[in-house]
Protein backbone atom coordinates (compact mmCIF):
# COMPACT_ATOMS: atom_id res chain seq x y z
CA UNK A 1 0.00 0.00 0.00
CA UNK A 2 1.67 3.57 -0.88
CA UNK A 3 1.03 5.69 1.81
CA UNK A 4 0.56 9.45 0.69
CA UNK A 5 2.23 10.97 3.98
CA UNK A 6 1.12 14.67 2.94
CA UNK A 7 -2.98 13.55 2.94
CA UNK A 8 -2.16 11.39 6.10
CA UNK A 9 -0.74 14.53 7.99
CA UNK A 10 -3.08 16.68 6.81
CA UNK A 11 -5.84 14.66 7.50
CA UNK A 12 -4.65 14.14 11.15
CA UNK A 13 -4.02 17.74 11.95
CA UNK A 14 -7.79 18.81 10.39
CA UNK A 15 -9.24 16.12 12.63
CA UNK A 16 -7.48 16.96 15.88
CA UNK A 17 -8.87 20.83 14.92
CA UNK A 18 -12.56 19.14 14.62
CA UNK A 19 -12.56 17.25 17.70
CA UNK A 20 -11.62 20.60 19.71
CA UNK A 21 -13.94 22.29 17.56
CA UNK A 22 -16.81 19.60 18.27
CA UNK A 23 -15.92 19.85 22.00
CA UNK A 24 -16.05 23.09 22.50
CA UNK A 25 -19.13 23.72 20.04
CA UNK A 26 -21.38 20.78 22.36
CA UNK A 27 -20.63 22.40 25.20
CA UNK A 28 -21.43 25.78 24.35
CA UNK A 29 -24.74 24.42 22.09
CA UNK A 30 -27.35 22.52 24.09
CA UNK A 31 -29.02 21.76 20.72
CA UNK A 32 -25.53 20.52 18.81
CA UNK A 33 -24.96 18.58 22.18
CA UNK A 34 -28.54 17.10 21.74
CA UNK A 35 -28.09 15.78 18.08
CA UNK A 36 -24.23 14.77 19.09
CA UNK A 37 -26.41 12.17 21.63
CA UNK A 38 -29.28 11.57 19.45
CA UNK A 39 -26.88 9.56 16.87
CA UNK A 40 -25.39 7.37 19.13
CA UNK A 41 -26.99 7.41 22.32
CA UNK A 42 -23.77 9.25 23.53
CA UNK A 43 -22.22 12.55 22.42
CA UNK A 44 -18.72 11.41 23.13
CA UNK A 45 -19.18 8.23 21.02
CA UNK A 46 -20.54 10.50 17.97
CA UNK A 47 -17.27 12.74 18.31
CA UNK A 48 -15.64 9.63 18.20
CA UNK A 49 -17.34 8.05 14.81
CA UNK A 50 -17.29 11.11 13.72
CA UNK A 51 -13.94 11.68 14.18
CA UNK A 52 -12.78 8.78 12.52
CA UNK A 53 -15.22 8.99 9.69
CA UNK A 54 -13.79 12.60 8.90
CA UNK A 55 -10.08 11.12 9.03
CA UNK A 56 -10.52 8.10 6.61
CA UNK A 57 -12.74 10.28 4.27
CA UNK A 58 -10.61 13.69 4.09
CA UNK A 59 -7.50 11.20 3.77
CA UNK A 60 -8.91 9.48 0.69
CA UNK A 61 -9.68 12.99 -0.56
CA UNK A 62 -6.65 14.72 0.04
CA UNK A 63 -4.81 11.60 -1.72
CA UNK A 64 -6.60 12.08 -4.76
CA UNK A 65 -5.32 15.86 -4.85
CA UNK A 66 -2.04 15.84 -3.39
CA UNK A 67 1.30 14.63 -5.20
CA UNK A 68 2.94 12.53 -2.40
CA UNK A 69 5.92 15.73 -2.35
CA UNK A 70 6.44 17.22 0.66
CA UNK A 71 8.53 18.87 3.50
CA UNK A 72 7.99 16.43 6.26
CA UNK A 73 9.20 18.54 9.10
CA UNK A 74 7.02 21.48 8.14
CA UNK A 75 3.52 19.16 8.43
CA UNK A 76 4.92 17.16 11.46
CA UNK A 77 4.96 20.96 13.16
CA UNK A 78 2.00 21.28 12.20
CA UNK A 79 0.42 18.28 13.79
CA UNK A 80 2.27 18.83 16.52
CA UNK A 81 0.98 22.77 16.46
CA UNK A 82 -2.46 21.19 16.12
CA UNK A 83 -2.55 18.90 19.21
CA UNK A 84 -0.72 20.99 21.66
CA UNK A 85 -2.99 24.14 20.92
CA UNK A 86 -6.02 21.90 20.82
CA UNK A 87 -5.19 20.30 24.26
CA UNK A 88 -4.77 23.60 25.60
CA UNK A 89 -8.13 24.94 24.23
CA UNK A 90 -10.08 22.48 25.31
CA UNK A 91 -8.34 21.61 29.27
CA UNK A 92 -8.50 26.10 29.65
CA UNK A 93 -11.80 26.03 28.31
CA UNK A 94 -13.12 23.40 30.68
CA UNK A 95 -11.04 25.31 33.90
CA UNK A 96 -13.05 28.41 32.53
CA UNK A 97 -16.19 26.55 32.26
CA UNK A 98 -15.59 24.87 36.01
CA UNK A 99 -14.93 28.83 37.36
CA UNK A 100 -18.16 30.33 35.46
CA UNK B 1 -30.26 11.42 49.86
CA UNK B 2 -26.92 12.26 48.79
CA UNK B 3 -25.85 10.99 51.82
CA UNK B 4 -27.41 7.39 50.77
CA UNK B 5 -26.14 7.75 47.80
CA UNK B 6 -22.42 7.75 48.80
CA UNK B 7 -23.10 5.13 51.50
CA UNK B 8 -25.05 3.15 49.07
CA UNK B 9 -21.86 3.52 46.54
CA UNK B 10 -19.30 3.28 49.29
CA UNK B 11 -20.77 -0.18 50.03
CA UNK B 12 -20.40 -1.37 46.03
CA UNK B 13 -16.65 0.13 45.63
CA UNK B 14 -15.46 -1.75 49.06
CA UNK B 15 -16.19 -4.80 47.61
CA UNK B 16 -14.63 -4.11 44.22
CA UNK B 17 -13.22 -1.84 41.57
CA UNK B 18 -15.12 -2.13 37.76
CA UNK B 19 -12.05 -4.49 36.01
CA UNK B 20 -12.59 -2.10 33.06
CA UNK B 21 -11.15 0.70 34.13
CA UNK B 22 -7.79 -1.32 35.35
CA UNK B 23 -8.09 -3.22 31.44
CA UNK B 24 -8.12 0.35 30.16
CA UNK B 25 -5.18 1.84 31.67
CA UNK B 26 -3.11 -1.72 31.42
CA UNK B 27 -3.99 -1.96 27.66
CA UNK B 28 -3.38 1.90 27.37
CA UNK B 29 0.02 2.03 29.14
CA UNK B 30 1.08 -0.60 26.77
CA UNK B 31 0.06 1.33 23.68
CA UNK B 32 2.45 4.20 25.43
CA UNK B 33 5.46 1.94 26.55
CA UNK B 34 5.24 0.35 22.55
CA UNK B 35 5.82 4.16 21.52
CA UNK B 36 8.27 4.76 23.75
CA UNK B 37 10.25 2.02 22.20
CA UNK B 38 9.08 3.01 18.76
CA UNK B 39 11.33 6.24 19.92
CA UNK B 40 14.60 4.24 21.57
CA UNK B 41 14.72 2.39 18.52
CA UNK B 42 14.17 5.40 15.30
CA UNK B 43 16.86 7.62 17.63
CA UNK B 44 19.73 5.79 16.02
CA UNK B 45 18.04 3.97 13.01
CA UNK B 46 19.64 1.00 11.29
CA UNK B 47 17.21 -2.10 9.01
CA UNK B 48 17.06 -4.16 11.77
CA UNK B 49 16.13 -1.19 14.46
CA UNK B 50 13.28 0.22 11.35
CA UNK B 51 11.53 -3.37 10.99
CA UNK B 52 11.26 -3.41 14.90
CA UNK B 53 10.05 -0.07 15.29
CA UNK B 54 7.36 -1.28 12.57
CA UNK B 55 5.58 -3.86 14.10
CA UNK B 56 6.25 -2.02 17.74
CA UNK B 57 4.19 0.25 16.05
CA UNK B 58 1.67 -1.60 14.77
CA UNK B 59 1.02 -2.84 18.45
CA UNK B 60 0.62 0.49 20.01
CA UNK B 61 -1.97 1.43 17.24
CA UNK B 62 -4.00 -1.90 18.23
CA UNK B 63 -3.33 -1.15 21.72
CA UNK B 64 -4.39 2.08 21.72
CA UNK B 65 -8.02 1.83 19.37
CA UNK B 66 -8.27 -0.93 22.16
CA UNK B 67 -7.78 1.01 25.17
CA UNK B 68 -10.39 3.52 23.31
CA UNK B 69 -13.14 0.67 23.21
CA UNK B 70 -12.37 -0.33 26.51
CA UNK B 71 -12.28 2.81 27.95
CA UNK B 72 -14.98 4.21 26.39
CA UNK B 73 -17.39 1.59 27.10
CA UNK B 74 -16.51 2.01 30.77
CA UNK B 75 -17.29 5.93 30.33
CA UNK B 76 -20.46 5.83 28.67
CA UNK B 77 -21.89 2.43 30.78
CA UNK B 78 -20.29 2.72 33.96
CA UNK B 79 -18.47 6.00 34.97
CA UNK B 80 -21.61 8.77 33.64
CA UNK B 81 -23.83 6.51 36.00
CA UNK B 82 -22.24 5.61 39.02
CA UNK B 83 -18.67 7.69 39.24
CA UNK B 84 -19.26 10.87 37.56
CA UNK B 85 -22.19 12.36 40.65
CA UNK B 86 -20.29 10.84 43.34
CA UNK B 87 -17.18 13.36 42.49
CA UNK B 88 -19.46 16.16 41.29
CA UNK B 89 -21.05 16.34 44.96
CA UNK B 90 -17.99 15.41 46.45
CA UNK B 91 -15.03 17.63 47.49
CA UNK B 92 -13.10 17.62 44.43
CA UNK B 93 -15.78 18.35 42.14
CA UNK B 94 -13.29 19.74 39.76
CA UNK B 95 -12.28 15.84 39.00
CA UNK B 96 -14.58 15.67 36.95
CA UNK B 97 -15.61 18.98 35.58
CA UNK B 98 -11.75 19.85 34.57
CA UNK B 99 -9.68 16.25 34.49
CA UNK B 100 -12.30 14.05 32.80
CA UNK B 101 -13.72 16.00 30.63
CA UNK B 102 -10.19 17.42 29.17
CA UNK B 103 -8.80 13.59 29.49
CA UNK B 104 -11.98 12.24 27.60
CA UNK B 105 -11.47 14.86 24.76
CA UNK B 106 -7.65 14.66 24.35
CA UNK B 107 -7.52 11.03 24.11
CA UNK B 108 -9.23 11.17 21.09
CA UNK B 109 -6.19 12.59 19.67
CA UNK B 110 -3.91 9.98 20.49
CA UNK B 111 -5.51 6.66 17.84
CA UNK B 112 -5.05 9.61 14.98
CA UNK B 113 -1.21 10.33 16.15
CA UNK B 114 -0.67 6.91 16.59
CA UNK B 115 -1.90 5.61 12.89
CA UNK B 116 -0.23 8.56 11.54
CA UNK B 117 3.24 7.49 13.19
CA UNK B 118 3.03 3.70 11.77
CA UNK B 119 1.87 5.32 8.45
CA UNK B 120 5.56 7.65 8.18
CA UNK B 121 7.14 4.58 9.53
CA UNK B 122 6.06 2.32 6.68
CA UNK B 123 6.89 5.37 3.94
CA UNK B 124 9.92 5.99 4.94
CA UNK B 125 11.26 3.05 6.17
CA UNK B 126 13.62 2.24 3.41
CA UNK B 127 15.57 6.11 3.70
CA UNK B 128 14.94 6.23 7.49
CA UNK B 129 18.57 6.20 7.93
CA UNK B 130 19.38 9.02 5.05
CA UNK B 131 16.59 11.62 5.51
CA UNK B 132 17.06 12.95 8.83
CA UNK B 133 13.63 15.12 8.19
CA UNK B 134 11.74 12.00 8.65
CA UNK B 135 13.86 10.84 11.40
CA UNK B 136 13.24 14.13 13.06
CA UNK B 137 9.50 14.24 12.51
CA UNK B 138 9.24 10.43 13.64
CA UNK B 139 10.57 11.39 16.66
CA UNK B 140 8.68 14.15 17.62
CA UNK B 141 5.52 12.69 16.43
CA UNK B 142 6.43 8.98 19.02
CA UNK B 143 7.58 11.42 21.68
CA UNK B 144 3.87 13.57 21.22
CA UNK B 145 1.84 10.00 21.54
CA UNK B 146 4.09 8.84 24.85
CA UNK B 147 3.88 12.56 26.44
CA UNK B 148 -0.08 12.70 25.87
CA UNK B 149 -0.40 8.67 26.87
CA UNK B 150 1.33 9.54 30.32
CA UNK B 151 -0.90 12.89 30.97
CA UNK B 152 -3.65 10.53 30.41
CA UNK B 153 -2.24 8.27 33.04
CA UNK B 154 -1.73 10.83 34.94
CA UNK B 155 -5.05 12.74 34.45
CA UNK B 156 -6.32 8.68 35.43
CA UNK B 157 -4.83 9.47 38.56
CA UNK B 158 -6.96 12.88 39.51
CA UNK B 159 -9.82 11.57 38.29
CA UNK B 160 -9.42 7.99 41.22
CA UNK B 161 -7.94 10.60 43.73
CA UNK B 162 -11.49 12.79 43.23
CA UNK B 163 -13.62 9.42 43.50
CA UNK B 164 -11.86 8.05 46.57
CA UNK B 165 -11.95 11.59 48.56
CA UNK B 166 -15.77 11.84 47.23
CA UNK B 167 -16.10 8.45 49.18
CA UNK B 168 -14.14 9.48 52.01
CA UNK B 169 -16.25 12.15 52.32
CA UNK B 170 -19.59 10.06 53.11
CA UNK B 171 -17.65 7.90 55.52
Amino acid sequence: MNINVKSLTQSTTWTIILITILTIWSELSKPFKGFLTNFSGHHWVTKGIFSLVFFIILYFILSKIYEDSLDVKKETYYVVGATILGGLIIFIFFVEHFFS
Amino acid sequence: MVNNLFKEKNNNYQEMADPLIGIHAAVGEIGVLAFLWVFVELINPSKERIKRAKIIALIGVIFLFASWFVGGYYYVDVYGSEVKPLIKEGPAPWAHSVITETKEHVFLFLPFLSLLTLGMIHKYEKDLIKNKDAKFSLLLLSGLVVLIGLSMAGMGYLISTGFRVALEAAV
